[in-house]
């Protein structure tokens, strides 16, 4: 069964078509790789694909059913629940510790604190972070940052993680963790769709997409 | 509401110095209008008191207006009509005391005249009381140092002088004699049988009370009086009730309100120019801050880009920020109401002698607690419009467009 789908999608900004009319579909359990340029629409497209951003034209699908551009409440629903951002920048809260950054998406889906507690404890562990999880942002390293945007995308068990140039601002070594990571997942029956610009990350998933301007080439 | 306040409360904690500053900023606005309030509603209600338990709550007098002193009418024959006395205020009295809002009538002879003490001398104003009657009408016995009033009716001649009347003539203890110089030139050696404090400066300066068959008798002027005053049950309902006894009667009927009016207009002049100063205050301290949610927002348009993408609403977002606002409007409601009570509480503990409009040996201060609920719904109003605008700006942010920019 298709998890997400694209059909016809279109998106302008202004005079500028980033996407040509998309048709894509990501199946439950895969684990695509979608690469291009800089520049080719492959954030736009995930983008879209994570209800952040709405087609100017087109239809999207979620587990079957027709995506409402309009019901803001139904799209963060499914955010917050079904899907896990991962972004090249980690984009974890300063203010909060390792902790509560992972607990985020729990306590915004109603979770009580001492369960949402548990749980990130449990992930930054899993994620090789044990022992950390009071510390501040500023006192971990790039990798580690990166490893706990992952933990807070899994936090709510979600279908799908969508993730857009993940391993962009870091090494080789950290490269290959979260591309374990990734597969480690995966295996466990979450769909991963990864934005990437590296074909020889790509080739560790299941399935290459490639974009270029705007239109899917294969 | 949980997650908001989870993100809020976190945000506020751990920029602690921009949170401080903010509830500082609030705090100093609301101890200022505590403080300023009690002060100035103290020294108004102060005064407004001492009038109303000292003066007449309605007062009936002869009118104001100028004798005809041209002199063909006197030649035509015509009389000059009494503008100085009220004729038959005997009955008068006997008909207002029988009124239901009224608590008490008496007749008063007043004016003017001069005292000498040894080299000293002192215009005064004179009024003639009788001592039996006037209690009902004014609470003169609760300004009394010695509670003497008795003694004019023992003591024809006596006297009981305001205190700064005394001060002026070096007078400072009782049965002194002095010489009281009517206008009319008589003259009239008066024992001192009292002194008399109200605390409001140009009454304690010029008022003497004196018998008034005594100054009946000095003036000339036997049965006469020249003044009806009255007390009311209730002192807020002095204007109307004077409105409907000027129907009744052909004097002027005046309100303790109307009587005081420029002082009341004052009051006004004055609370409106303090709470301007308040107002002032607490737009300074709400653009502290709007400054502050607003520097916030601009420097966490990454966190919110990535709270929206974790299933946080618009509203949500907005929420986040006008909580801070509230709970910045709380905090500073709580500690400006904790300055505010602090300064209170020292400046009631002050003692110092107020010499001005009215006198006193410390701060007249109004410690009602309405002052605090004010200050808290003010300090929450402007915290909340402080922050509306920056919390809006913040919800209306796109997430796609910042993740873009990165």
């Amino acid at each position: 069964m298709k998890l997400i789908e694209l059909k016809g999608v279109k998106k302008s900004i202004g005079q500028e078509h980033i996407l040509k009319g998309v048709d894509f579909g990501v199946y439950e359990g895969e684990f695509v790789a979608i690469i291009g340029a800089s520049g080719s629409g492959k954030s736009s497209m995930l983008y879209i694909m994570g209800l952040l951003d709405r087609p100017t034209e087109g239809e999207v699908f979620f587990e079957g059913q027709r995506v409402e551009f309009s019901d803001e409440k139904r799209l963060s629903e499914i955010r917050n629940k079904k899907i896990g951002f991962v972004f090249q920048f980690h984009y974890l809260i300063s203010e909060f510790n390792l902790l509560e950054n992972v607990m985020l998406p729990a306590i915004k889906m109603g979770m009580e604190r001492d369960k949402a507690e548990e749980r990130a404890y449990e992930l930054l562990k899993k994620l090789g972070l044990g022992g950390k999880e009071k510390r501040k942002i500023y006192q971990i390293s790039g990798g580690e940052m990166q490893r706990v945007a992952i933990a807070r995308a899994l936090m709510n068990k979600p279908s799908v993680i969508l993730a857009d140039e993940p391993t962009g601002n870091l090494d080789s070594k950290n490269t290959q963790r979260v591309m374990e990571i990734f597969q480690e997942i995966n295996s466990e029956g979450t769909t991963i769709v990864m934005v990437t610009h590296e074909l020889e990350l790509a080739k560790l998933s299941h399935r290459v997409v490639e974009v270029k301007d705007g239109e899917i080439l294969r | 509401m949980r997650h908001i306040l989870f993100v809020s409360l976190k945000f506020l904690y751990e920029r602690k110095r921009q949170t401080i500053i903010s509830v500082l900023g609030v705090s100093i606005g609301v101890s200022a209008f505590i403080v300023m309030s009690s002060l100035m509603l103290g020294f108004q209600n102060y005064f407004i008191q001492q009038v109303i338990d000292l003066e007449p709550h309605i007062r009936i007098k002869p009118r104001e207006e100028k004798q005809s002193t041209e002199p063909f009418s006197l030649l035509l024959g015509e009389k000059p009509v009494e503008k100085d006395r009220i004729l038959g205020w005997q009955d008068m009295v006997q008909n207002l005391e029988k009124h239901p809002h009224v608590l008490g009538v008496a007749p008063r002879l007043v004016s003017r005249g001069i005292l000498k003490y040894g080299v000293k001398e002192k215009p005064i104003t004179l009024l003639g009381i009788d001592p039996q009657r006037e209690p009902k009408a004014s609470i003169i016995e609760k300004f009394l140092v010695h509670k003497n009033l008795k003694k004019l009716e023992t003591n024809k001649t006596g006297l009981i002088v305001g205190v700064l009347v005394a001060k002026s003539l070096g007078i400072k203890d009782l049965g002194k004699k002095l010489l009281l110089v009517a206008p009319n030139g008589q003259t009239l050696l008066v024992t001192v049988e009292d002194f008399f404090e109200s605390g409001i400066t140009n009454i304690d300066d010029a008022r003497v009370y004196i018998n008034i068959k005594t100054l009946q008798s000095l003036l000339n002027k036997q049965g006469e009086v020249n003044e009806i005053i009255l007390k009311i049950r209730d002192v807020n309902m002095a204007e109307r009730l004077s409105r409907e006894f000027q129907e009744l009667v052909p004097y002027e009927v005046e309100s303790w309100q109307k009587a005081y009016r420029n002082f009341l207009s004052i009051f006004k002049i004055q609370n409106i120019i303090t709470y301007m100063i308040v107002f002032a205050i607490l737009t300074v301290s709400a653009f502290g801050i709007f400054n502050i949610i607003m520097m916030t927002v601009l420097e966490k348009k990454r966190d919110i880009a990535i709270l929206m993408a974790m299933g946080f609403l618009r509203k949500d977002i907005l929420l986040i920020f006008m909580v801070e606002g509230f709970v910045v409007g709380v905090l500073g409601a709580a500690f400006g109401s904790i300055i505010g009570f602090g300064i209170q509480e020292y400046l009631e503990s002050v003692k110092l002698d107020v010499e001005g409009l009215i006198r006193t040996k410390g701060f007249v201060l109004d410690r009602s607690p309405i002052f605090y609920f004010y200050a808290l719904v003010f300090s929450l109003f402007f915290s909340l419009l402080a922050s509306l605008y920056p919390s809006y700006r913040a919800s209306r942010l796109n997430p796609v467009d910042i993740f873009r920019s990165q």
